[in-house]
């Protein structure tokens, strides 16, 4: 399938961003409220499509981060703008709040074993909190509170008795980090923005030191301000604007999944245990709920070699199920129905790099975004904006920039009487083809016509949830292929889980060649 | 929304457990009947079960799905049962209030005089056993591939591994292989195969696919579409020996790995379920925790053969037209417990003994020379001396009313498998 629509890229354009994660779809959204002439380019068959979505969805506040540095500051401030970021896209922004729980791990015995025991609960009840809270208010976070043991258990009655004391953050916030992307690339391309994918950009042009345009394998675009948003590639893509010198490696994050209906209200707001002196570059993850209400264990922070290694080894659910049998004694583990992991893009000093290039005019880094990039983005954007300004990107807003996405509908959050209404407009919202997340036939056709037209099985997956309940695509997966199919006039062969490469079906039946000996199997591998 | 439709029985699930119930209950005389099923035929999943071996007890002949499926269809099509098709069941209350949806009527509400559960089961998913590795595409439940190859004639893969020897992997082997596909191997995690043993002959010896006992798959290779899989043997503790790892390629990753009650709707109708079966707890008339609400088949617990199947739904069905037209009332319940070697029975709970009730159990290991019994209080029932008794392959034994009450109404009922020699 042609995975372009035939569409040829532009001869120029005032700003090209390379990649369409959540830090170059944000950004583009505040560039495009200057200009229209804005093109996102994506190597992926979607939006959101590399580490934006094995994100697992957290609007931090900021207080695991190391004080004083930038994404600390950026996410301090990326959270305080986050209503007003979300504001028309039609996506939820949960205040889910976070519970950080002080146990007796907290402190290494190491620590505490020449200690009093009634020193060291003494610690733990009463400095520990303060000292949590302290450190919060100096970077600004509000609202941060003490919590008592009791407190905690009404709040979370699934928490270890264990637990001794504990903070709580108000501000912590849920967002679907794929549906967040996919609306502000909906929204600029609504505003005159365009986005190519499967795109990928294989060189940088630069005449006397300033930058002129990207070469893609389609291509070339001629253009004034280039941003590099690349996630784990951005170090190869200043490179070869000759404006890099730092280097992305790869730390891996798995998570795992639970079944809604098994563990809705399991936590109510995010609960992490407070360990402290513990070594590793990691927040440590925490149980949360997703933005769709399934409980959410990890992620895990393991450095790999391989930019593309999404793979989840026994090891680490392994490791995400010992480490939460502490904190959360009962909770469900035959309920997971899901484990991912994704890459995150951290640089040597774990900052992000964000600024305009010195050796190369016009180029803008913005890398090194790993966690808390989500949460970071609005703040990633503003700053970006302003170095964008100062390249040439017009200030004023353009008076005819409008900041709404029209969001398709959900059927199941919808009331009766308004399921009755859709069904009578067009009868495909009547038909149920997910039947653990009731996903109907007209939300899917929604996905594939929609402004970031879905191609995929996955692209649909993200847009609906088809396959993303407790069968995983058991009952759906033919369905869902088939529409795709039909909407945009391909075999169902030719449909592909994520572009090339990840096809769903080998044939129709009866046509494959049996050879002879077809009741010997293994063949050449046995 | 339209008027509450109020029939005298609604039956959610037109698969052989919900054609059977309604049609028992049309048989016992009850008048106003719905049947609804999300697909857009009758028959569930045996229309894509194009093998054969059902009916050999209910209808003593060896039938295909389609053609079991079929006898109950047509003699549905002469009654005046209401069918309701495509149509996807979104809530079910304690008070039987139904809500559906369908393309034609819109939104639909159902609160019917009695309700028979007939949603059958749902297949367990490569997380819910935890397989490592990447997510390509590639990775298929075995009754989705059947479905896939059977009803929509398209190939999920070309060379494929197949783990788990539940008896649809079993079938798929064998069905794959006749359409060309190359089965590398059947990978079963216990010592013994999960499927009937006529299916390990018919499906894997007869077509020299090898069976792998005490192995898994530990890694799934690929990052767009699978590309291999690690086998490897498992230790007594069904831990993965690292030193036996070895990889296979192939492009396909087919499951069998397990079936679960599918009680979603149960849950929300606050029915009471079997932590053991994953299915509600039943009485002789299948009668669930909620009154009025009957469950039949597979979504009481997952049975090896169809007929069973039938049967349990006949007396949900008969349970649901009593339950409307003489008001019975269920009071007390006498507890049924497993006893030696039984994992489970089902009923869980003997309402009225004096009836005829057929006992559905399973064993929890494998065992030879065996008598299974059925005791109510100090007497013994009924016995049945096996050969065999594996933990895939389901028993059952019937007990008269007259036995079980033979000495007044027993305090509790239990049913054992023993050793012949330890026979009392």
């Amino acid at each position: 399938m042609d995975m372009h629509d035939g569409n040829e890229l532009p001869a120029t354009a005032a700003v090209v961003i390379i990649g369409a994660g959540i830090s170059g779809c944000s950004i583009a959204r505040e560039v495009v409220k200057h200009t229209p002439d804005v093109v996102i380019l994506e190597k992926e068959t979607d939006v959101a499509d590399a580490t934006t979505k094995a994100n697992n969805a957290e609007v931090h506040s900021g207080i695991g981060e190391k004080y004083g540095t930038l994404k600390q500051k950026l996410n301090v401030r990326g959270n305080l703008l986050y209503d007003s970021f979300v504001e028309g896209l039609g996506i939820p922004l949960k205040r889910q709040g976070l519970m950080i729980v002080i146990t007796p791990r907290t402190l290494p015995e190491n620590y505490t074993r020449w200690l009093p025991k009634r020193t060291v609960a003494w610690l733990l009840r009463k400095v520990v909190p303060r000292l949590i809270l302290r450190n919060g208010r100096k970077k600004g976070i509000p609202g941060l509170r003490a919590l008592t043991a009791e407190e905690i258990f009404t709040m979370e009655p699934h928490v270890t008795k264990n637990a001794v004391a504990g903070v709580f953050d108000p501000t912590y916030g849920l967002v679907s980090p794929y549906k967040l992307t996919i609306a502000l690339a909906e929204n600029c391309v609504l505003n005159g923005a365009r986005v190519f994918l499967s795109t990928e950009v294989t060189g940088i042009k630069v005449q006397n030191g300033k930058v002129t345009g990207v070469v893609t394998d389609r291509g070339e675009i001629a253009a004034p301000i280039v941003v590099n948003a690349a996630g784990v590639f951005a170090d190869e893509i200043a490179e070869m604007a000759g404006a890099g010198g730092f280097k992305i490696h790869p730390r891996k994050g798995a998570s795992l999944l639970f079944d809604r209906d098994i563990t809705a209200d399991y936590v109510r707001s995010s609960v992490a245990e407070f360990r402290m002196f513990r070594k590793g570059s990691s927040k440590g993850g925490g149980a949360m709920p997703t933005a769709e209400g399934n409980l959410q264990l990890g992620p895990t922070a393991i450095e790999t070699d391989d930019k593309h290694d999404t793979s989840i080894s026994a090891e680490e659910i392994q490791e995400i199920f010992d480490r939460f049998y502490y904190l959360l004694p009962d909770f469900p583990r035959s309920a997971m129905i899901s484990a991912f992991s994704g890459i995150r893009a951290p640089t040597e000093d774990e900052d992000f790099i964000i600024g305009a290039s010195e050796a190369v005019a016009g180029f803008v880094n913005v890398a090194g975004i790993q966690s808390p990039g989500l949460a970071a983005a609005p703040a990633i954007a503003e700053m970006v904006i302003g170095i964008l300004q100062g390249l040439g990107v017009p200030r004023e807003e353009r008076a005819d920039y409008d900041p709404v996405r029209p969001a398709p509908p959900k059927f199941s959050e919808l009331s009766n009487e308004e399921r009755d209404r859709l069904i009578e407009r067009d009868p495909r919202y009547g038909h149920v083809i997910c039947r653990c997340e009731q996903i109907t036939e007209g939300e899917v056709v929604d996905a594939i016509h929609s402004v970031i037209p879905a191609r995929t099985m996955d692209a649909v997956k993200r847009r609906t949830r088809v396959g993303m309940g407790r069968c995983q695509g058991g009952f759906c997966g033919y369905r869902a292929a088939e529409i795709l199919a039909r909407e945009w006039g391909i075999p169902v062969t030719e449909v592909t889980k994520d572009g090339d490469g990840s096809w769903v079906f080998a044939g129709e039946t009866k046509s494959f060649e049996v050879a002879e000996d077809s009741a010997v199997p293994g063949g050449d591998e046995s | 929304m339209k008027k509450i439709r109020k029939p005298d029985l609604a039956v959610i699930g037109a698969g052989p457990a919900g054609l059977a119930a309604a049609l028992a209950a049309r048989k016992a005389g009850l008048k106003d009947i719905l049947l609804i099923d999300r697909d857009f035929e009758l028959g569930g999943i045996l229309q894509q079960c194009i093998h054969d071996g059902f009916g050999s007890m209910v209808f003593k002949e060896v039938l295909t799905g389609p053609q079991y499926a079929q006898r109950f269809i047509d003699e549905i099509a002469g009654t005046d049962i209401e069918i309701m098709l495509s149509t996807m069941v979104l809530d079910l209350r304690a008070d039987r209030l139904i809500t559906a949806v369908n393309s034609r009527d819109g939104m639909v509400e159902i609160q019917p005089k009695s309700l028979v559960l007939a949603m059958g089961c749902r297949e367990r998913s490569r997380h819910q056993i935890m397989i490592p590795g990447f997510r390509p595409a590639g990775v298929i439940t075995a009754g989705a591939a059947q479905r896939d190859i059977n009803i929509d004639g398209i190939m999920p893969g070309r060379k494929l591994v197949i783990l788990g020897s539940g008896d649809i992997g079993l079938i798929m082997a064998r069905r794959f292989t006749l359409e060309g596909a190359q089965v590398e191997g059947v990978y079963e995690l216990m010592d013994h195969p999960g499927g009937l043993t006529r299916n390990v002959v018919q499906c894997l010896n007869d077509f020299d696919i090898p069976l792998h006992l005490s192995h898994t798959v530990s890694f799934i290779h690929g990052r767009r579409r699978v590309s291999g899989v690690t086998v490897a043997a498992v230790d007594e503790s069904l831990k993965t020996i690292p030193s036996t790892e070895r990889f296979v390629p192939c492009d396909t990753l087919c499951l069998s790995v397990g079936l679960i009650p599918e009680n979603e709707l149960s849950k929300h109708a606050g029915v009471q379920l079997d932590p053991v079966t994953a299915g509600p707890f039943v009485d002789e008339r299948m009668e669930t925790s909620v009154e009025g609400v009957f469950a039949c088949g597979n979504v009481v617990n997952v049975f090896d053969l169809v007929d069973y199947v039938t049967k349990s739904a006949q007396s949900a069905g008969l349970g649901a037209a009593e339950y409307v037209m003489t008001g019975r009332k269920r009071e007390g319940g006498i507890r049924v417990e497993p006893g030696r070697n039984v994992k489970y029975v089902v009923p869980q709970f003997i309402s009225d003994p004096s009836r005829d009730v057929d006992f559905y159990f399973r064993v929890e290991h494998p065992e030879k020379a065996v008598t299974a019994r059925v005791i109510a209080g100090a007497e013994e029932v009924t016995k049945k001396k096996h050969r065999m008794v594996r933990p895939p392959e389901m028993l059952q034994s019937t007990a008269s009313g007259e036995r079980l009450t033979a000495s007044g109404e027993p305090s509790k009922i239990t049913v054992e498998v023993i050793g012949s020699d330890e026979q009392a």
